[in-house]
């Protein structure tokens, strides 16, 4: 009888057991989850399905760390009914957890890196694939505009240059702009030849994405990864 | 005696296609394929898992061979038997299970099974595309399949969970493939895997593989069945008034609101969409376009459904495969809030399918004093029918045409009913 190969199969789901670091809290709900990074190969903007070992529950998260790192980080918001999210959040260093992917084609396009000004707008923890690139291409010409609610949700504010992010909190003053980043994208003009690229809410992603057409950006050069 | 066989498929082309080759596979080694409804020693059913309604069909079709000859093999493949493979390994009316990635070994597991071997479908080779060419199936255009697994994790599918991640079939292969199908003596190849835009095999494109598929030599045509928007490129514009390209193409819009479009973690836009069906009118205004529509996503407000309507009337959609939405384990879909009831789901539904009849019947209608190439599919005394290469039926009344013949008929007329075929006169 032939023997299995996976020469000409599409493998279902490539699940990898990887071994958690550390669990970095960042606020009361949020968290930063670092885990060994293994063989795992992926493009700044990617995201993976993580749960724990045997867990038939997994979720997705957009990759926070860059390739070039040495290990692999999630940043998660607990959900206040959420199974996934509290567990994660209680995990020890050592432990296994799966992880599947990576998965996506939301990225930077290789021909544009250089040469091309980059809006990126997230909301809450849809900052983390932008966190991903800027880690991951130092040189580029970007600006981040991360809406949150309040300004100490601005997570790790401090790893981004100063003048290239602007935090919209919409429930307290204590951001850069107070009100929502569709407010600040009204009041603020994108340059046409922008490459725009939104992650968050579908709401958030929604009302911008008219916004920016409406400003004349080509929806060719708007991209957006939606977290429900 | 040759063993009897039976096969019941559900489902997608995709899985048509695999049926057919296996179905030429046994004829060609010895087996005798019979009806579903009949007596046999093995039934084959290759399952679909895309909707609750899918997975129950694929239970009552195990249960109705097990009916007919309880002692029979049962062999059960397809997404289902990816999705639930535990619960369906752990039914003892099921002989088999056996994964998508292992379908084309079906033959060599019942084969060793009446040898007598311990067969466990598990350790057979994987391989999407080991499909022999099917040379006795019972259609008469063949699929061509270039491509499985799909990346795309729209938020509803649970496509990319049963059939895994996207891979492309070797050029070489494909192309080896079609002359062989063209040498057979089929005259059109239908375009087929679960993501076929995706296509990108060492940098070859989608659109680069069409276009040497439509350089091979021989009298046929070739119809890209059901793709994805992103597979759309530059190239393929060019190519839509190529004489061996079929003027057919179904593009899976699923809604016309931008909201949910978003939700549904679609690559593009409703208005992107539209945009790209104007470029290809403006190089093929008759361009047959039929499409996929989702009624009833979590959320979807009656705005919402308007504008799926809306969309689709705008575009001409000559038929709307119309799914109401279904919660799949596993998705993200699955978690939202916001579920529509089923009563909506059915009404949005039955009045998506009324809008999609008004656009077949005046489509059709438009080709009423104009000429089509049919390839003859049913061959009768009463009349023959055949598919033009705008894929629309036609009628020739009172001739007996030989199946699989090439006939150029002038359109004369349509019929009455929500599927009218055309009438043509032979020229």
């Amino acid at each position: 009888m032939e023997k299995a190969s996976t020469k000409r199969g599409n493998s279902l789901s490539e699940v990898r057991v990887h071994e958690v670091i550390e669990v970095r809290h960042l606020t009361d709900t949020a968290y930063v989850l670092r885990m060994t990074k293994g063989s795992m190969d992926f493009i700044p903007g990617q995201y993976i399905s993580i749960g724990k070992v045997a867990s038939i529950d997994k979720r997705d998260y957009s990759i926070y760390s860059s390739p070039n790192d040495e290990y692999l980080e999630v940043l998660i918001k607990e959900v206040a009914d959420g199974m996934v999210s509290k567990s994660l959040r209680n995990m020890k260093p050592g432990e296994p957890i799966e992880v599947e992917g990576p998965f996506g084609f939301f990225q930077l396009k290789p021909d544009t890196l250089n040469e091309r000004k980059h809006l990126f707008i997230a909301s809450g923890t849809g900052i983390s694939p932008f966190h991903s690139m800027v880690t991951s291409f130092p040189e580029l010409n970007y600006h981040l505009i991360h809406g949150v609610r309040y300004g100490a949700d601005a997570y790790e504010k401090s790893m981004y240059q100063s003048n290239r992010i602007t935090v919209c909190s919409s429930r307290d003053g204590k951001g850069d702009y107070y009100g929502r980043v569709t407010d600040w994208l009204k009041e603020n003009p994108i340059d046409q030849s922008t490459y725009c690229y939104l992650c968050g809410n579908s709401d958030m992603i929604n009302d911008a994405f008219d916004i920016l057409e409406a400003q004349g950006v080509p929806s060719e050069h708007i991209h957006a990864e939606v977290y429900f | 005696m040759a063993k009897k066989i039976a096969f019941k498929t559900l489902g997608c082309r995709l899985n048509q296609y695999e049926t057919d080759t296996l179905i030429s596979q046994f004829k060609k080694g010895g087996f005798e394929v019979v009806d579903y409804k009949e007596e046999a020693d093995v039934y084959v059913v290759n399952t679909c898992t895309v909707t609750n309604k899918s997975d129950h069909k694929s239970r009552n079709t195990i249960q109705q061979g097990k009916r007919i000859k309880p002692d029979a093999v049962m062999l059960v493949t397809g997404c289902m038997a990816n999705h639930r493979k535990d619960q369906l390994n752990a039914n003892e009316q099921i002989t088999y299970v056996v994964d998508n990635d292992r379908k084309s070994s079906i033959f060599s597991i019942v084969d060793a099974h009446f040898k007598g071997e311990l067969v466990n479908p598990d350790e057979y080779e994987k391989d999407v595309f080991g499909f022999a060419v099917g040379e006795e199936t019972i259609h008469t255009r063949s699929l061509l399949k270039i491509q499985d697994g799909c990346d795309n994790f729209c938020s509803f599918c649970i496509i990319p969970f049963v059939r895994g991640r996207a891979i492309s079939r070797p050029v070489q292969e494909v192309l080896e493939n079609a002359r062989e199908l063209i040498r057979i003596g089929y005259k059109e190849l239908v375009i087929t895997g679960v993501n076929i835009g995706r296509y990108d095999y060492e940098g070859i494109l989608f659109e680069d593989l069409i276009e040497q598929i439509l350089a091979l030599p021989g009298d046929f045509r070739v119809r890209i069945s059901s793709m994805e928007p992103e597979g759309f490129g530059e190239k393929l514009y060019s190519m839509l008034n190529h004489p061996k390209l079929s003027p057919h193409l179904h593009i899976c819009l699923q809604s016309g609101s931008e909201a949910i479009l978003l939700k549904m973690r679609r690559m593009y836009t409703a208005r992107s969409f539209s945009e790209m069906v104007q470029s290809i009118r403006s190089v093929r205004p008759d361009m047959n376009l039929t499409t996929d529509i989702i009624v009833g996503f979590p959320g979807e407000t009656d705005e919402d459904f308007q504008a799926s309507l809306d969309r689709v009337k705008e575009m001409g959609f000559t038929h709307v495969h119309t799914f109401k939405y279904s919660k799949r384990d596993g998705t993200r879909a699955a978690r939202a809030g916001d579920q529509v009831p089923e009563k909506v789901k059915s009404a949005r539904s039955e009045e998506m399918r009324l809008l999609s009849e008004e656009n077949k019947r005046a489509y059709r209608s438009s080709f009423i004093g104009k000429q089509q190439r049919l390839i003859i599919e049913k061959s009768g005394n009463a009349y023959s029918l055949g598919l033009g290469e705008h894929f629309v039926p036609v009628k020739v009344m009172g001739k007996k045409l030989p199946a699989n013949s090439w006939q150029l008929v002038q359109i004369v007329g349509i019929e009455s009913g929500d599927d009218p075929a055309l009438i043509g006169e032979l020229l």
